[in-house]
């Protein structure tokens, strides 16, 4: 038998998953009818909506970035910096977006600031105005969603950067004649590069990729998510693959670009590694101070997550023009379990997110193995391709995974997998890959390799070093990695429109459906659910 | 040594309950290099952080030039500092780390390579930190440190982080440095060797407190203290009982010569501290069995097991066997009251 080159089996199904779908997708774009044509790249060229989209997608992500950094960053030093009553439980507090599916957080957001959210009544209210003063609508409104939900990026990254910036540093810096903003700037920032250049590659990639946000309060303002979704559903497949492409190449740019950016390896860890204690704030008004805008600014944090369970009691049609809903029941809940039609998508959800998480897990488990382990030839290709769904919207995923997998074709890889209830398992498994299998590695390369060696030398073999060594040291990677790819899939709304079908619709494909008949009781109850089982395995996840 | 330039006047600082230091009095003259010498948790490194003004005393003044300096932030106070782990900018290159704190100098590039210079560096000004050994990172600290022309210069267990044969080097090199630039100079460290090497003063602390300041040999022949008689160099410690002023009894029939500062009358109590250099081996006296011999550079140092204890003795390689049973004689030691 010849030795085959280690890896290759798993190289061959992560690029049969990962790259082939797109590569598709690009080939599509350029036929037409058959054959070759530059057709549809020209339809997109000249259709100047279609600039604007893909402007609008730029812009906005890179407002994002600002936003979220703007808000995120200076909350980061507050919290690791200074020290002042319920300074732990409101840096906990902070992360909280963070556990918000974005589909839900865009409901939430509409029943709390939209023209009829519980802001805009107060306010008519208020000032006894006819309607609302403002719609909760267009670049605006996706702007708010986004610093919502992404400032956390830069808040968790900088201030994990911040606590291994090591005193001496600071002290070096003050020494030699630096007051607190020189060594701020010359000092603290320039050593937390590595992490908020991290932090914004994660902002931006999120928020090209957004689709939630767009989709719900983009109106008439169109950015490239919507728009492919958009052309796909009026049948112009050609122009939704041509748009496909445009939005992938501009995620890659995003990437390189930013990348470029983000210099060598990390260098805020040097020395001990014992970031300066937290300042204690002695005077009374600062301590206060810090205390009612730390608490102000979790209770703002908190209003999106109170107005769902709030209006998730709601019964259908009885908030009409009160200030608050005047009625209040369990029965958006009961019927969601009473009736097997309202039970579905929650049980699909859960299924195929649960299917799409051993998936991840096996493969990452596999790419660990053979990577870090085994030293697999192909260990860089299999590590690449595991993070490439990383740097491609979710949109585009969806529309490459629908292209393969909708042709009868064995022999050069496609099956008909789309309207049936295997493919959007698939789906998530592709999209969860990069989450699960960064952090199954990172425990994999924690793991010492000399404990293998133990474990031989006192007589285990293989399957029991496997089963008694290294899975329970993994264990908490995989547990993290699982758990993150599980509320990811559970609370999934952008390949889901694409790829759902009646029979295996999920929850948010539910929430929007009840949202359309202004069912807004049974859509918040969903949202609920969703965010106290994503909560739930997080929980899981992250416990040591 | 002339009018103190560097003055701690009753400096007290406690963390959390207990005292780091306390009420601790020193004087350094210009131009002079204090040791602060003690074992971990002594408070030698929270004195240095005291005078950096990273820390902000309790109780106490810090005097630079008979100037008030306790209330000074320490970017203001213009004391240099070269950290344990030399605290390098990693982001930045040596020429840039030691320009760092002359920003606003017209004659900053003359001064970063003068600096260089004389940490022997030169040329080194767009070398990257990641690609220095240890003893240059610890010189470009120092080059970093001196570049703003600090009155004070401190520095935190300077050769603790070199391996031990580099540290003679490094030593004796950043002796010739400090010389060159006469600076006051406050370093700390756990190593007596250190402190002996590089220290004009030695101030011995333990507990917060300080036991003894004075120059090597002060130390050394005329310890304050039994925990400066025990830290600073070796040495055994024996009980006994005060036989006159100037003599102890270690045993019966063995009266040992001492020296103590105490007013003693005979009878009293005593601990008895004698150096290996200060014992021989004899026909008669303190009898003992050699349980260990450890080969020095001159001599050899032999561990005798005798009935007041272990006792180290240095003597010619040749004096005695492992296993063979020898009497210990005494030509001085110190005698300090009994730790009841």
């Amino acid at each position: 038998m010849t030795r085959r080159p280690r890896g290759i089996a798993l190289a061959l199904v992560l690029a049969w998953l990962v790259v082939y779908p797109l590569a598709l997708v690009t080939v599509d774009a350029l036929r037409d009818q058959g054959a070759w044509s530059f057709a549809h790249v020209q339809a997109f060229v000249r259709e100047p909506r279609e600039w604007q989209a893909l402007w609008a997608s730029v812009w906005i992500s890179v407002a994002s970035v600002a936003l979220a950094g703007a808000i995120g960053i200076p909350l980061a030093f507050v919290f690791e910096r200074l020290e002042f009553p319920g300074r732990r439980l409101l840096g906990a507090l902070v992360a909280l977006p963070a556990v918000l599916p974005p589909l839900v957080g865009v409901i939430a957001f509409l029943f709390l600031y939209g023209e009829s959210g519980f802001v805009a009544r107060t306010v008519t209210r208020l000032f006894g105005l006819a309607s609302a003063p403002w719609r909760l609508q267009g670049a605006g409104a996706i702007l708010l969603v986004h610093a919502y939900s992404m400032y956390v990026y830069f808040y968790l990254f900088a201030r994990a950067g911040l606590a291994r910036v090591d005193r001496s540093m600071l002290e070096a810096a003050e020494s030699l004649g630096a007051g607190r903003w020189d060594g701020l700037r010359r000092v603290t920032l320039p050593l937390l590069r590595p992490q908020l250049v991290a932090a914004a590659l994660l902002t931006f990639m999120t928020s090209l990729g957004s689709f939630s946000a767009p989709y719900v309060f983009g109106g008439g303002f169109r950015v490239m998510t919507t728009q492919i979704v958009a052309t796909k559903l009026n049948g112009d497949l050609g122009l939704a693959m041509v748009q496909t492409v445009a939005l992938a190449a501009v995620a890659l740019v995003g990437l390189a670009a930013l990348r470029r950016t983000q210099g060598g390896r990390s260098v805020a860890v040097v020395g001990k590694g014992t970031a300066p204690a937290a300042r204690e704030l002695h005077q009374p008004l600062a301590r206060w101070g810090a205390a009612v805008v730390g608490w102000a600014f979790a209770a703002v944090l908190l209003l999106p997550h109170a107005t769902l369970v709030l209006v998730s009691f709601v019964p259908i049609g009885t908030w009409t023009t009160e200030l608050f809903p005047p009625a209040y029941s369990l029965g958006n809940y009961g019927a969601l379990l009473r009736d097997p039609e309202r039970l579905r998508p929650l049980l699909n959800s859960v299924w195929m997110a649960a299917a799409a998480t051993v998936g991840t897990v096996v493969l990452a488990l596999w790419a660990g193995r053979l990577i870090v382990q085994r030293r697999a030839q192909f260990g860089r290709t299999i590590e690449t391709l595991t993070t490439v769904p990383w740097a491609v919207p979710g949109t585009v995923l969806a529309i490459a995974l629908a292209t393969v997998f909708s042709a009868r074709q064995p022999w050069i890889g496609r099956w008909v997998l789309v309207g049936t209830a295997a493919i959007l398992p698939l789906a998530y498994l592709v999209r969860n890959l990069p989450i699960t299998a960064g952090s199954v590695l990172a425990g994999f390369r924690q793991l010492d390799p000399s404990l293998d060696e133990a474990a031989a030398s006192l007589g285990a073999g293989r399957t029991r070093t496997l089963v008694r060594v290294t899975m329970p040291i993994l264990r908490p990677a995989i547990l993290a990695g699982a758990a993150l790819a599980f509320a990811t899939a559970l609370g999934d709304f952008v390949t889901s429109i694409v790829l759902y079908t009646f029979e295996t619709r999920p929850i948010s494909i539910e929430i929007l459906g009840a949202l359309r008949q202004f069912d807004l009781g049974t859509a918040a109850a969903y949202g609920v659910i969703l965010m106290l089982i994503s909560a739930a395995a997080m929980a899981v996840g992250t416990r040591r | 040594m002339g009018e103190p330039f560097l003055e701690l006047r009753g400096l007290t600082k406690h963390f959390t309950g207990h005292a780091a230091v306390q009420d601790l009095s020193l004087a350094v003259p210009r131009g002079a290099v204090l040791a602060l010498l003690g074992p971990s948790g002594s408070g030698k490194t929270t004195t240095l952080r005291l005078l950096a003004g990273f820390d902000r005393p309790d109780a106490g003044s810090i005097l630079v030039e008979g100037r008030d300096v306790t209330r000074l932030p320490s970017a203001a106070r213009r004391c240099g500092m070269v950290f344990q782990h030399y605290a390098l900018f990693p982001h930045l290159t040596v020429g840039e780390n030691v320009a760092f704190g002359i920003q606003q100098r017209p004659d900053r590039d003359e001064r970063v390579r003068t600096m260089l210079r004389l940490v022997d560096l030169a040329g080194f000004e767009r070398r990257t930190i990641d690609a220095l050994s240890g003893g240059q990172q610890q010189r470009v600290a120092l080059a970093r440190a001196l570049a703003p022309e600090p009155r004070v210069l401190l520095l935190d267990e300077p050769l603790s982080n070199l391996d031990p044969a580099l540290r003679e080097r490094t030593r004796r090199e950043l002796r010739a440095a400090l010389r060159a630039v006469g600076i006051t100079t406050v370093l700390v460290t756990h190593e007596q060797e250190e402190a002996f090497a590089l220290g004009d003063l030695i101030a011995v602390l333990r507990e917060g407190r300080l036991e003894q300041v004075g120059t090597g040999p002060d130390l050394y022949e005329r310890p304050a203290t039994q925990f400066v008689a025990t830290f600073v160099g070796r040495a055994s410690v024996v009980p006994g009982t005060m036989a006159d002023p100037t003599h102890a009894q270690v045993a019966p029939a063995v009266v040992w010569p001492v020296r103590t500062a105490l007013p003693v009358t005979p009878g009293t109590a005593v601990s008895v501290v004698v150096r290996p250099d200060a014992l021989r081996l004899a026909e008669a006296g303190l009898r003992g069995t050699v349980r260990d011999k450890r080969y020095l550079g001159g001599g050899a140092l032999f561990h005798v097991e005798t009935e007041v204890g272990r006792i180290e003795i240095e003597a010619p390689v040749a004096a005695a066997a492992v296993g063979a049973v020898v009497h210990v004689v005494a030509t001085t030691g110190h005698a300090f009251p009994a730790e009841s």
